[in-house]
């Protein structure tokens, strides 16, 4: 579904990922995994059309979308919920929705604002509440909540879970597996091995900005040698 | 003199107008740079340009035709700066971007002086506008009440479409975090582009208003420019509130400077804008938190 081809990108004058490669398959949940600074969050930034590419290609259901503009991607149907969740400060918690909500009206049996108030009811009632007035926890379930509103094929997630108190966790964790037995595919970065291998069907995992291991979850997790090695669990 | 309720009433008026006058300038510079971070200098030489057409028009279709046209021609113009300049120097870093417009300035200031001359041009008051009303018994020009209406209809309808309709939610998303607007699929660089256009057309509608009360000439580009970016940074960039706080003040610290302290009213505006700066760097009311 999502295919990296020797990606190559970073900041300026740093390039931080140097001919990554993997593939996102249809209907799974891929968790990319690795230590801070590893170049987790650039892949996904780098999807997105954020970071320019020096090298490689990044398809998308068979069309290369590496070169396009960040709107068309995410018009392509790539919802990109990042790490520091860019809920708009200035807008409602409904004008939030209602962004996403009204650009990617709804196909048969798609996201709507009822029905992600459903799978949330905090954000139910804080509708009126600003942008710039949502706890952590909030604002990651607003994230997510103006991710799936626009209906997505794929979700792509920037640690979701950070910052945020264990029953926050467990939350956000329940109900991306219900999004999971839905069958929404989805790209997950995180820090936290117990909740990214508890939802993720594949692992890959990047050190220095190229992907050092791949596998099933079952593998990684009896795999204490890789996981003490480009992991540090 | 200042216990008089009728200099008060008199003096008031008179920042009100010009408060207005700057809220139609700084409204469309802010935004736009809010939005897209891009410095426009050559913004005050769109207001000369809509006065200068507003003048010439003024004399084949009357005034009010004059009125109506200036702005959409300021926009036109702004829309070719915008596919021949503009939009390649958007990447370009902002010393370019002030070196390319500030370049404008000039080519500007000499293109209106080879149309249309050096001397000062003036236009006709529409004639329901003439005369004066009385008002808190104070005898004002009717005109000039019309440029304070008119601002507010403006400051109206901008709010109105900035708070209440999808495309003010998808501006004040770009103004909050343009890449993540991006990523919820909005056409950011489209929307700077109508913002643009838009911010044009309202600095060309503030010449065109303010030629029939100031004297229409090369450099009032130049000399509203000043102006323009104190309220701007006074009020807060990329805020339309903070377009409306910094016009008020400067108009009311200007204009009531200039009658109450005036061996001080030149520097009152600039020590405001310094205390500003000092206290407040972002301005009094910034878009971003």
């Amino acid at each position: 579904m999502l295919d990296l081809t020797d990606l190559s990108s970073g900041y300026g004058e740093t390039q931080v990922l140097h001919g990554l490669s993997l593939r996102a398959e249809p209907g799974r949940v891929l968790a990319i995994l690795g230590r801070n600074g590893a170049g987790k969050s650039t892949t996904l930034k780098t999807i997105m059309g954020l970071l320019p590419l020096r090298g490689g290609s990044v398809s998308f259901d068979g069309e290369t979308i590496s070169g396009l503009a960040p709107f068309d991607i995410a018009r392509r149907g790539l919802a990109y919920v990042p790490e520091t969740r860019d809920i708009f400060r200035s807008l409602t918690v409904r004008e939030n929705l209602d962004l996403a909500a009204r650009r990617f009206p709804c196909p048969q049996g798609g996201w709507t604002v009822e029905r992600v108030i459903a799978l949330f009811p905090r954000l139910g009632e804080r509708l009126d509440n600003g942008g710039d007035q949502l706890s952590g926890g909030e604002a990651q379930m607003l994230a997510i909540a103006r991710g799936l509103l626009m209906n997505p094929r794929l979700l792509i997630l920037d640690e979701p879970t950070e910052g945020l108190a264990p029953i926050i966790v467990r939350l956000i964790h329940d109900k991306l597996a219900e999004l999971k037995r839905d069958g929404l595919s989805m790209v997950l970065v995180e820090q936290n091995f117990g909740f990214a291998t508890s939802l993720a069907d594949d692992v890959v995992v990047v050190s220095k900005g190229s992907i050092v291991w791949r596998g099933s979850t079952a593998a990684i997790r009896a795999d204490h040698e890789a996981q003490h090695r480009w992991l540090g669990v | 003199m200042t216990t008089d309720v009728g200099f008060w009433v008199l003096q008031t008026l008179n920042a009100l107008q010009l408060s207005m006058l700057l809220f139609l300038l700084s409204v469309g510079l802010t935004v736009i740079f809010g939005l897209m971070h891009f410095v426009n200098l050559a913004h005050g030489s769109l207001y000369a340009f809509g006065a200068y057409v507003a003048a010439t028009l003024a004399g084949v279709l009357g005034t009010w035709g004059a009125f109506l046209l200036a702005p959409l021609a300021v926009a036109a113009l702004g829309a070719v700066l915008y596919f021949t300049l503009i939009r390649s120097q958007r990447r370009a870093g902002p010393m370019a971007q002030v070196l390319v417009t500030f370049g404008l300035i000039f080519v500007a200031v000499d293109a209106t002086r080879l149309i249309w001359g050096d001397l000062p041009i003036g236009i006709a008051i529409p004639q329901v506008l003439e005369g004066q009303l009385a008002l808190l018994g104070v005898e004002y020009p009717v005109y000039r009440l019309f440029i304070i209406v008119l601002g507010l209809a403006v400051l109206g309808v901008l709010t109105a479409v900035l708070t209440r309709t999808q495309v003010g939610a998808m501006i004040r998303a770009g103004v909050d975090n343009d890449q993540m607007a991006a990523c919820v699929g909005i056409n950011v660089e489209r929307m700077f582009f109508l913002v643009f256009v838009v911010g044009c057309a309202l600095a060309g509608l503030a010449g065109a208003v303010a030629a029939p009360v100031l004297s229409v000439t090369p450099d009032m580009g130049l000399q509203i420019l000043i102006p323009t970016l104190i309220v701007i940074v006074i009020g807060g960039l990329g805020s339309l509130k903070g377009a409306v706080a910094g016009s008020l003040i400067f108009g009311f610290v200007q204009t009531f400077g200039a009658v109450l302290l005036p061996s001080f009213s030149s520097v009152l505006i600039y020590a405001l804008l310094a205390a500003v700066l000092v206290t407040r760097p972002e301005g009094l009311l910034p878009a971003k938190g």
